[in-house]
């Protein structure tokens, strides 16, 4: 470890340093402004930091963690999502008294060990990245203390207890197999070997059944509604996006480098998980009535969309992920965050018929839901659209036939209950909705990813270039 | 200087954003300002622009920005790039400086109206569409702004929202258009998939290398490029939206429906001229069209009472000459008289809406009458749009133009004397009705009485457009009237010029020519000036009577249509209530909502049964990839 590794850890240090100086700072003043305005000064700087790092030679740490291009870009867009949803917490969490430092720490702790997953090239960093970000989240999940919060994260326990269970017994056997917790190295010696042994190929699979757990792919996906209805609902954002977002750039680097897709057998697993996804994940949202249930199936029909790039090969498959993971970031925070400005933290509006006529009391806000709801389904001039081509074109290019008829199907399905809930903003209503004054952050906020929705399906060439020079380091 | 090219349609779209998202917060007269002042910037810049252009024209004669690449995946990378050259620059000079008179002018006319903002934001959107259109360096970019310009003119003819038939009439407009743009749509497909670029220069490049003069390939191009001009610019057989377009305010009438969008399928042709040069056939069946269009319009014009219908009548009769010119190959011909009627139509619609708004909103001509004495201001400048539009010869712009589209058509390999006289015909049709329409509204009787007097920002732009109608012929006459060739010798980098053998009887063709609308504005005095009675007395035989009522409904196209195509459709519809063909959507309908049934029954809530779940997943995985 010399100096120039520590450099490369900044953003890393600098999102722990900030958790800790919250937790002092606590100690003698108790202020929820404050612990905010940390929380997002920390982010702002990790954000700043590793944007400047972005593009200088790789660094390595210890061989547990490589700082690349691809591990910045992604931890970029984990610091400016949670800096998103911090802001959207803020006028959340006031609405119900305390000083909330509990829910900061918690939140840049879990973001802390999204990074790690993005930069882990170990099965080490991987599982403490993983862990780290899994037990803020219990936490976070019952941050509202009722019923079905409680609920919700006791669910989220067991069963997350459950697929690491999985996944520890597959890093085993795949160490037993080949001697190294490298990627690199179990890259280069299964390789070498030619050999996909029994022990090697069950623990690849169950390293797949840990990650799906997380990304919330069928048959692993129960959890999602429930906890997604239960939790707050910045954080159902979080779990979303950031958790899912890290360990999808986790498994695309380490399934990329021992190259899983040229297996046939992988090849058909993935397959079935992706079609059912979507079909699943669609379907049941079709006539779900609580809004935060319906962003819950629709986000596993977009994992189910988004392996149809991972399945496919070459840069194009890296660029797709990247882009398409960037769009659906900006819509389900967008969309999530609609639903948080409107919600207090004992009483959330979460009901399709609470978002009836909305458009006479908010327009602002039906103007961005109704923009996220149709990047959901990808109409152009959105940045869904531009993801969604992304993904039809790589899938075309491998020629995934089956995937692409899917997508496509699965596409037309969903145009329905997104369209159910913007012909419900729109209805015009009787007695008009009683006008609730709206949190200045989180109204930026939404306004701002909004406004990078339709910057990205207009003017989208500069994310794009960006993201071929991430697809460079891992390709 | 040409490096501002992008602010042309950039200032508009930002004012209309502003417009958009201010909400009520703006005061109308900051609304009229920023609508206004935004076009008026554009219409600054391209004639700057067009300063440069001329004094240094740029290498190839053409300038391309590109502003940036919207994708690039594999092949398929269409970039946002606009493109200046001649023809561009001539379109959009015109298209920015009268919609810049025409915003002008509504900001006194709209002044009364509630949704003065709503207004401005839908006229900024259409300037900023129709600049993206006229701009735009490949098909995509051009389609954007095509279908932006159609969705503006829906919004526009249906403004006053809360009568039944504006609405319906903005659906007319909106579903007619539609079956032109789907075959423009389905040829731009065609060209993408067989040509292998979307970029315009490139692609007609392309297709003068690949594909042979009459193929297969050419002709269906063509034509279907020919069927989304035939949409737009309201041609035979697709020609019946534009008078009930008129329901729309009248600045809309003037900008959208006379000067700019309905020429859009001109100009499209124009651009895209060296595929039909491949394609003669549908070349001819351009001149066809445009020659049956003038006519058949021209007689309906006759016929009218609402004054914004004759106007409407008229448009469809002049388009048809700038087709009849593209289908000759006389392209900068059809180019200058786009310019030329841009400037009169807009004048003669500016001018009726004067009238109207004088005489507190009356449409029909026959309650009008005297108003020479009441508004002597409007009176000279509406007379001299009608005489342009009459082309009344050697001192109008109207003369230069259509005299040349004349001549063009005689004396082009692939013109004939038939044309010609069809065109001749209308010349004489044109002066006729418009002078009726002069002699009715302005002589005679007063029958209304005048309520208002427009003000100066109605009589500035009137003023300005009245004389550019005069004046703005003088860039380009015949041999025999001084030999100019400005317009055309500018144009000739971008539209080649119409090879035409030396024509023996020039002079004749000219004399004819010139006499036509003479003998129409003759006859006109004669009929509604001097002896108002024989028109009724015409009109009074059965079969005068018959004729009229034909030529009024537009030669019952309408009647036509609805009997054979709207009626059937219904009729079927009726027929098939319970539609048979739905019964496979709804199947798949009622299949989904069975399944999402049963998939429900999955989340059930309990934490055991999603425990084994993930253990039931992985044990299959597993089997999957240990057992082969």
């Amino acid at each position: 470890m010399n100096a120039s590794d520590l450099i490369d850890l900044f953003p890393l240090i600098i999102i722990a340093s900030f958790a800790i100086i919250i937790m002092i700072v606590n100690i003698f003043y108790r202020k929820h402004e404050v612990n905010a305005v940390l929380a997002i000064s920390g982010l702002l700087l990790a954000f700043m930091t590793t944007a400047g790092l972005f593009g200088s030679v790789p660094g390595r740490t210890a061989n547990l963690l490589t700082i690349d291009s691809y591990a910045l870009f992604f931890m970029g867009l984990f610091f400016a999502a949670t800096l998103a949803i911090t802001a959207l917490s803020y006028g959340y969490n006031k609405t119900h008294e305390g000083s909330h430092e509990a829910f900061y720490i918690l939140l840049l702790i879990a973001v802390l060990g999204s990074a790690v997953l993005a930069a882990s090239s170990h099965f080490v960093s991987f599982f403490l990245g993983l862990e780290m970000l899994s037990i803020s989240l219990y936490a976070l999940i019952a941050y509202r203390r009722g019923e079905r919060s409680n609920e919700a994260g006791i669910k989220y326990l067991v069963l997350a207890g459950l697929s690491s269970s999985f996944l520890l017994f597959g890093m085993a056997l795949v160490y037993a197999q080949t001697g190294t917790m490298e990627f690199s190295e179990i890259a280069s010696v299964s390789s070498a070997s030619q050999v996909r042994s029994l022990a090697m190929s069950s623990g690849v699979l169950l390293i797949i059944v840990g990650a799906g757990f997380k990304l919330a792919l069928v048959p692993f996906h129960m959890w999602t509604p429930d906890v997604y209805e239960g939790s707050p609902a910045p954080i159902s954002a979080f779990v979303a996006t950031v958790s899912k977002g890290a360990v999808f750039a986790l498994i695309l680097r380490f399934f990329t480098l021992i190259d899983i897709q040229a297996d046939g057998r992988f090849f058909l697993v993935f397959t079935i998980i992706a079609v059912a996804s979507m079909f699943t994940g669609n379907l049941l949202a079709l006539y779900q009535n609580n809004i935060k249930r319906v962003l819950a199936y629709s986000s596993i029909a977009h994992l189910g969309y988004l392996l149809v790039a991972f399945l496919s090969n070459g840069a194009l498959a890296i660029t797709a992920v990247s882009f398409y993971l960037t769009a659906y970031f900006i819509t389900i925070i967008g969309a999530f965050g609609v639903i948080t400005v409107l919600s207090r933290a004992d009483e959330e509006r979460e009901f399709l018929d609470q978002y009836r006529g909305l458009a006479q009391t908010h327009p602002l806000l039906s103007g961005v839901f109704t923009a996220m709801l149709l990047s959901f389904a990808g109409i152009p001039l959105t940045a869904g659209f531009i993801g969604k081509f992304y993904l039809v074109s790589a899938g075309v290019n491998s020629a995934l036939w089956l995937l692409i008829f899917s997508l496509v199907v699965n596409s037309a399905i969903s145009i329905f209950y997104y369209l159910r809930i913007i012909a419900a903003l729109y209805e015009a209503v009787p007695e008009k909705m009683i006008e609730i004054p709206l949190p200045l952050a989180g109204t930026i906020a939404i306004s701002a990813l909004m406004l990078m929705l339709m910057c990205l399906g207009i003017y989208p060439s500069q994310l794009i270039r960006l993201i071929q020079i991430t697809a460079a380091t891992l390709g | 200087m040409k490096s501002l090219l992008w602010l042309i349609p950039a200032l508009p779209l930002a004012g209309f954003a502003v417009l958009l998202f201010s909400g009520s917060r703006l005061s109308n007269r900051l609304a009229g300002l920023i609508g206004t002042a935004s076009v008026g910037l554009s219409a600054i810049i391209s004639l700057l622009i067009a300063i440069d252009f001329i004094s240094e024209p740029p290498v190839g004669n053409a300038y391309t920005q590109v502003l940036w690449r919207w994708l690039f995946i594999g092949g398929f990378s269409p970039e946002v790039a606009l493109r200046l050259d001649a023809l561009s620059l001539t379109m959009i000079m015109v298209i920015t400086v009268v919609a810049f008179l025409i915003h002008l002018y509504s900001t006194e006319f709209m002044a009364e109206d509630e949704g003065y903002r709503r207004f401005f934001s839908y006229m900024n959107l259409f300037v900023g569409s129709m600049s993206v259109l006229v701009l735009a360096d490949n098909m995509l970019l051009l389609y954007l702004g095509w279908e932006g310009v159609g969705l503006c003119s829906y919004l526009l003819i249906g403004f006053w929202y809360s009568d039944s038939y504006n609405g319906y009439a903005a659906r007319k407009a909106f579903i007619v258009t539609r079956i032109g743009d789907t075959a423009l749509i389905i040829g731009i497909f065609l060209l993408f998939t067989s040509l292998g670029t979307l970029q315009i220069q490139e692609l007609i490049a392309r297709a003068s290398l690949m594909w042979p003069v009459n193929s297969a390939l050419a002709i269906a191009a063509s034509a279907l490029l020919l069927g989304g001009a035939l949409g737009k610019s309201a041609q035979l057989p697709l020609q019946t939206w534009l008078p009930d377009a008129m329901a729309g305010p009248t600045p809309v009438s003037a900008l959208i429906h006379a000067a700019t969008m309905v020429t859009a399928g001109v100009y499209l042709i124009a651009r895209t001229h060296a595929l039909f040069d491949l394609a003669p056939s549908i070349k001819m069946l351009v001149a066809v069209i445009g020659a049956a269009t003038l006519l058949i319009s021209a007689f309906s014009a006759l016929a009218q009472s609402d004054i914004k219908r004759i106007l409407a009548y008229s448009t469809i009769s002049q388009i048809g000459y700038m087709f009849l010119a593209l289908g000759v190959g006389a392209w900068s011909s059809a180019i200058f008289h786009f310019m030329t009627h841009a400037f009169f139509k807009a004048l003669l619609f500016l001018g009726a809406g004067a009238v109207i708004l004088s005489l507190d909103h009356e449409h029909n001509i026959f309650k009008m009458g005297g108003l020479k004495k009441e508004l002597p201001f409007t009176f000279y400048v509406f007379f001299a749009g009608a005489a342009s539009l009459s082309a009344l010869p050697l001192v109008t712009a109207g003369y230069y133009s259509k005299d040349l589209i004349l001549h063009d058509a005689f004396t082009s390999p692939s013109g004939s004397p038939l044309l010609w006289a069809v065109g001749i015909l209308g010349a004489f049709l044109t002066a006729l009705y418009t002078f009726r329409l002069l002699f009715i509204v302005f002589f005679g009787e007063p029958k209304t009485e005048v309520t208002s007097k427009p003000g100066l920002k109605i009589k500035l732009p009137l003023f300005v457009l009245a004389v550019f109608s005069i004046t703005a012929g003088f860039v380009e006459t015949t041999s025999s009237l001084g030999d100019i060739h400005i317009l055309s010798g500018f144009l000739v980098s971008s539209l080649p010029p119409l090879t035409k053998p030396a024509e023996p009887n020039a002079s004749q063709i000219e004399i004819a020519g010139a006499f036509a609308p003479l003998a129409g504005i003759l006859i006109a005095y004669l009929i509604y000036y001097r002896n108002p009675g024989i028109s009724e007395s015409l009109a009074g035989l059965r079969f005068g009577n018959t004729l009229k009522s034909f030529w009024f409904s537009g030669w019952g196209f309408d009647n036509f249509y609805d009997r054979f195509f709207v009626r059937p459709l219904f009729w079927i519809v009726m027929a098939n209530r319970n539609d048979f063909l739905d019964k496979p959507f709804l199947g798949i309908a009622s299949t989904l909502k069975g399944v999402n049934r049963l998939l429900a029954l999955s989340q059930s809530g309990k934490v055991r049964w999603y425990a084994f779940a993930i253990t039931m997943g992985a044990v299959l995985a597993l089997c999957a990839v240990i057992l082969p």
